[in-house]
């Protein structure tokens, strides 16, 4: 699905890179966590995935389009959910939905079932004529997850999609996204909640100061964490501290 | 296609849900054209009945001194009140603005004419404008004029006094600005005036928007769907380009309809009217233009509303909008000459006002296309210097 080699990137020719020499990849739909640290260079990441940033070179494939083209960045699929709620607070959440449907180039006539199919898959149905702006947080991280949803991406990055919500809605929002990934969905998942990763992904990639520190699948990752706390479990919060040094970073 | 449709579907939507811009495009711009049009009225119109009413002391009894008195009362525009107060009350009744000037006949009013001595004081009322007071003053010193040439003539044996004509009968006066010899009211400065600061105002609810957008991270969703900036632009452009027409056309219908059912004179749109459109055209790309570059610049909604709301301010006191350039003095109409504001209003009063033609307000559409053109480029330079560098 996704492949990547030797990835290195700077916003501009003089400045130090952002991203080091970045390997990874990332089977046809894997939940696969992306971890690291504030200023580790996710974002960076993700934006090079997402087209917001052209790729310098050629090593960025999705499903063998190369990003480094204008017509291999359109033909990927790929679909961003960032971690703010981006949508129109005075709108409807039909009325956000048409337009970034609309945007997003689907047909007029698909518009209305391309509507119902998100909501359907985000518990939003009931609150189609809500302002967007009244929603409860839950509810708005769902209509952002929804707008992700509407152009039926093949690669789904979601950018830490439960921050600030209530367990009953990460919980939904967690089952949504083990669905789209069972249905056919390749998902890139960022968080700083590593339980959350834990018990959602089966591939994890942990980086740190732009590079990659360790990749692959979740529990050979798990074997290699150093046991922690009163229980001596080994968890990928222990690894995560241990790989990138427990020193404060903001 | 689709994608223009949406983005500017989306953007009236916004504007529509935003009782806030809608007051500040539609309904400020409608305040500000009905007190101002009416409250100007009488600076403007020359051709209405404006008087300026006053009250007579006189400390003299001659022939002379009464003839003053009655025939001061005939002189258009002046007003003589009737009154049984004396010096006194008649002051406190000027200091309080009850009436525009007192006139005081000296006591030895012929002697003091003949003379040539001061034979008549005036007070002007403190809230009395400059313009008024000139014009009174200017009456009364030509009645005194002519009372001492008529006293003149009268001594000489064999002349006969010929001087009881108005001395304004000796003057014929035509305005340029239409046949009937009507002059311009205070609808057809204020309406065009007040109509380009509202334009400009689009900046507020633009910028709003577009802050938003991109401190709401709506801005990187759209760039990671495809959308380009020249689409982003254009979503924005075209919606308020249309927005600041039906600002044109609620004003001007104010001023052809509203204004003139609550008495006041009908706006004419003179014999170009296709000029207008011309002019309301790239007052509005100049409009939008500096908008979206004050977007750019600003980097949040507060710095976007102070910024813009106070050049609008500068821009309309040295445009004309706020006091009409004819009365500043010649270095401020300079520096005002470089306001985009006046620019449009110009061009507008080219039309309206001077009878032009589409080729009359070809400099001034010239100067608001290449503003507009400055500031789209400016704002597109910020655009892409902005540009997401995020870790």
């Amino acid at each position: 699905m996704i492949a990547i080699s030797q990835l290195e990137f700077s916003y501009t020719p003089s400045a130090s890179p952002v991203l080091k020499g970045i390997d990874l990849d990332v089977p046809d739909n894997a939940l696969f966590g992306l971890l690291g640290p504030n200023g580790a260079g996710k974002t960076t990441l993700l934006s090079l995935l997402a087209g917001l940033i052209p790729c310098p070179q050629q090593c960025v494939f999705i499903n063998g389009k190369d990003l480094s083209t204008p017509a291999g960045r359109a033909a990927s699929r790929v679909s961003l959910v960032p971690q703010e709620y981006a949508f129109y607070q005075p709108l409807t959440v039909r009325e956000n939905l048409a337009f970034f449907a609309g945007v997003q180039g689907v047909p007029a006539k698909k518009i209305k079932q391309r509507i119902q199919d998100a909501v359907a898959q985000t518990g939003l149905k009931e609150r189609l004529d809500s302002r967007a702006g009244k929603l409860s947080g839950g509810l708005k991280r769902r209509l952002n997850l929804a707008i992700g949803l509407l152009d039926q991406p093949r690669l789904l990055l979601l950018d830490e999609p439960t921050v600030g919500i209530d367990p009953h809605s990460r919980h939904f929002i967690l089952e949504t996204i083990r669905h789209l990934g069972a249905t056919g969905t390749t998902v890139i998942y960022t968080s700083h909640y590593m339980e959350e990763v834990e018990e959602l992904c089966d591939r994890v990639a942990i980086m740190d100061h732009g590079r990659i520190l360790r990749s692959g699948a979740l529990v050979k990752l798990l074997a290699e964490a150093p046991q922690t706390g009163h229980r001596r479990k080994s968890s990928l919060e222990s690894l995560f501290l241990d790989l990138t040094t427990r020193d404060l970073r903001d | 296609m689709g994608v223009m449709i949406a983005l500017i579907r989306k953007e009236l939507l916004l504007l529509c849900r935003d009782p806030h811009g809608l007051l500040l495009l539609f309904v400020m711009p409608a305040i500000f054209v009905l007190i101002m049009t009416f409250a100007l009225q009488n600076q403007y119109a020359m051709n209405k009945e404006v008087t300026l009413d006053f009250l007579l002391f006189s400390e003299d009894d001659s022939g002379l001194s009464r003839a003053f008195e009655r025939e001061l009362a005939t002189m258009a525009p002046l007003q003589r009140l009737p009154t049984q107060s004396d010096w006194e009350e008649m002051q406190a009744l000027a200091q309080a603005d009850k009436v525009k000037f007192l006139v005081r006949v000296k006591p030895g009013f012929d002697q003091l004419l003949v003379d040539r001595e001061p034979a008549v004081e005036i007070l002007f009322s403190p809230g009395t404008s400059p313009v008024f007071a000139s014009v009174g003053q200017a009456r009364v010193t030509e009645l005194l004029n002519r009372l001492y040439l008529r006293y003149r003539l009268a001594t000489m044996p064999g002349v006969q006094s010929s001087l009881e004509a108005q001395s304004s009968d000796l003057v014929q006066t035509r305005s340029l600005y239409d046949d009937s010899g009507a002059m311009p009211s205070s609808v057809q400065q204020n309406v065009p005036a007040w109509l380009l600061f509202a334009m400009f105002f689009i900046a507020i609810p633009l910028s709003t928007t577009l802050i938003n957008e991109r401190q709401q991270g709506t801005l990187l969703r759209l760039q990671s769907m495809g959308i380009g900036p020249v689409k982003l632009l254009a979503g924005k452009v075209i919606p308020f380009f249309i927005v600041n027409l039906l600002q044109v056309a609620v004003l001007f219908l104010i001023g052809l309809y509203m204004i003139p059912l609550l008495g006041g004179d009908q706006l004419t749109l003179g014999e170009n009217p296709e000029g207008l459109i011309l002019v309301a055209v790239a007052v509005s790309l100049a409009a939008v233009s500096y908008a979206l570059l004050v977007a750019q610049i600003a980097s949040t909604i507060e710095q976007a509303t102070i910024v813009s709301g106070v050049l609008n301010i500068i821009m309309a006191a040295l445009g004309g909008v706020m006091v009409p350039r004819f009365l500043m003095p010649d270095a401020m109409r300079e520096i005002g000459s470089y306001s985009p504001m006046s620019w449009g209003l110009d061009g507008f009063f080219d039309i309206l006002l001077r009878n032009g033609t589409v080729v009359d307000v070809l400099p001034e559409v010239g100067a608001l296309l290449g503003f507009a053109a400055l500031m789209l480029s400016l704002a597109i330079w910020c655009y892409r210097r902005a540009a997401p560098e995020r870790g």
